[in-house]
């Protein structure tokens, strides 16, 4: 993983900061692959969530 | 001389420069304030719905209001900001181009409002924005309570899952596609028949008022609401001081809600350098709010209590009131305010009782106060406010100014846009298995089969449970 910067230095200029993500994978492919994972964790949470309810009903 | 003047230049761009920062400064923490104060309104949903609800059922009522607020948040951050930004012109461009202020289309949309790709540093931590995040963090708290406003009607009989279902599909995508349409300076409501809405009453209350509705038809009343002759039973709840209280904390919290629909100037966002205006670019201030917000949160209350003598009808007047000048609080006179929102808290009650006499169980008046105010405040606005400029002095010539044609034609839309999607995914859920729970289950009560915790010490139980 890691962060993209070593340093903060060249990012910032005469205008301020550079319009860029801060966060950690900025500027990768990191933010689609973090939003594919906290995707599918949301769908098996509602499919649990589901199955221990049904169970509840019995 | 000359560097008399250099001098001079220079400490004129060194204060131009500070300005700036402390305009930039005070607008983003001018929006990041209203969320916490929109937190609010989910506060009092959750003292509302869980005070309307019998001992038996209390904690479950406050694990599906939680949810609601949860999923709908999340699922607004992973899709639903970029419907908002996509659907502006659609379908009356059916490839969903940009508009006239060229911020919006699905290309638009693409760039700044999804969580990957180029546009994910528009959607997390960035360096140089201060607009982002107190943006998407405004609108998806609009967008939770739009899912809190519909549970209160569904209290003690629908599941968890199959509701946090129907919130996901209401608070990011139903109501935002009507806020696309209506809420936006390209939105086709906006700019081909003058709708306006500036603080929600359609979009988000009417919406999410008729949302419930069509689950409640699919959903069915609780056990014991109707007698075989169709009459109807009063099911009160456990704690009526923590539902008015309740019903309090949303109006406090819709003091941040419609501050948020005020777009600052200054920035690079905003219409105006040095004015204030509505999400339409029209004039608007704080100080319009302070009149108007105050008057009809009385009005309402001082109309429903002369109907009802009854707390919490007074304190759903004070929301009914709210929202019955919402679309206008921009352009309306402060008597005219008490006028609209006294006959709204007068109304709100019959409307209610109408309703129920179709068999509908909507345990907290939550269609009527919400959905039926709401209508009623788009076409008071027609009424009233036609002829009034649709968009700010940016606009071109031709554009449509409000009437009372495209109030009602905004009216319909918004309760097609809440009562369609609710009845179909309410339909789907049901048909799964998953949207009401069993009757046996509702009388032996909730929170004993499916809640790990006790609301109330042990010997507090509620006299119609087996529990």
């Amino acid at each position: 993983m890691g962060y993209f910067a070593e340093s903060f230095a060249e990012l910032y200029n005469a205008d301020g900061w550079i319009d860029m993500g801060m966060f950690i994978g900025a500027g990768s492919s990191a933010a689609g692959w973090w939003t594919v994972i906290a995707s599918v964790m949301l769908i098996a949470v509602l499919a649990k969530g589901n199955a221990d309810e049904q169970e509840h009903y019995k | 001389m000359e560097d008399q003047i250099l001098a001079l230049t220079a400490e004129l761009a060194a204060v131009k420069s500070a300005a700036q920062v402390t305009n930039t400064m005070f607008a983003e923490a001018y929006y990041y304030l209203t969320i916490p104060l929109m937190v609010l309104i989910h506060a009092g949903f959750l003292l509302y719905e869980m005070g309307a609800t019998r001992v038996k059922n209390v904690l479950s009522s406050g694990t599906k209001n939680l949810l609601a607020f949860a999923f709908t948040i999340v699922t607004f951050y992973l899709f639903g900001w970029w419907f908002y930004w996509a659907l502006p012109t659609f379908p009356y461009d059916l490839a969903s181009g940009a508009g006239y202020m060229e911020i919006s289309g699905i290309e638009y949309a693409s760039a700044i409002a999804l969580p990957w790709g180029d546009s994910a540093q528009y959607m997390g931590p960035n360096m140089a924005d201060h607009a982002s995040g107190v943006f998407w963090g405004a609108f998806a708290l609009f967008a939770a309570t739009t899912a809190s406003i519909a549970s209160g009607a569904l209290i003690e009989r629908i599941q968890t899952v199959g509701f946090v279902i129907c919130a996901i599909v209401l608070g990011s995508f139903a109501w935002v596609v009507a806020a696309a349409w209506g809420w936006h300076a390209d939105g086709w409501l906006v700019t081909e028949f003058g709708f306006h809405d500036f603080g929600a009453a359609g979009l988000v209350h009417a919406v999410a008022g008729f949302f419930a509705l069509g689950i409640l038809i699919n959903l069915g009343p609780r056990v014991g609401k109707f007698n075989a002759d169709g009459s109807a039973n009063h099911i009160a709840g456990h704690n009526m001081p923590l539902t008015v209280t309740g019903l309090m904390l949303i109006i406090v919290g819709f003091f941040g809600f419609l501050m948020a629909c005020i777009i600052l100037p200054g920035e690079g966002w905003s219409w105006y350098a040095d004015q204030g205006t509505t999400i339409y670019g029209t004039p608007m201030t704080l100080s319009a709010l302070a009149f108007n917000v105050c008057l009809a949160a009385s009005g309402g209350i001082i109309g429903a209590w002369i109907i009802t003598k009854d707390p919490f009808w007074m304190m759903s007047g004070c929301l009914a009131g709210i929202i019955s000048v919402a679309s206008g609080l921009d352009i309306y006179f402060g008597s005219t305010v008490i006028v609209i929102a006294m006959v709204a808290g007068m109304i709100l009650k019959p409307c209610a009782d109408w309703l129920e006499g179709f068999g509908i169980d909507d345990a907290v008046g939550c269609v009527t106060v919400h959905g039926t105010i709401g209508l009623f405040g788009v076409v008071m606005l027609g009424v009233l406010g036609s002829g009034a400029p649709g968009l700010g002095a940016f606009a071109p010539e031709d554009t449509v100014a409000i009437s009372l044609f495209g109030q009602i034609v905004g009216a319909i839309v918004m309760f097609l846009l809440g009562f369609v999607p609710g009845y179909i995914v309410s339909w789907l859920v049901h048909k799964a298995g998953m949207l009401r729970i069993p009757d046996a289950v509702q009388i032996k009560g909730l929170d004993a089969v499916k809640v790990p915790a006790q609301a109330y010490p042990e010997s507090m139980v509620s006299p119609n449970s087996d529990s």
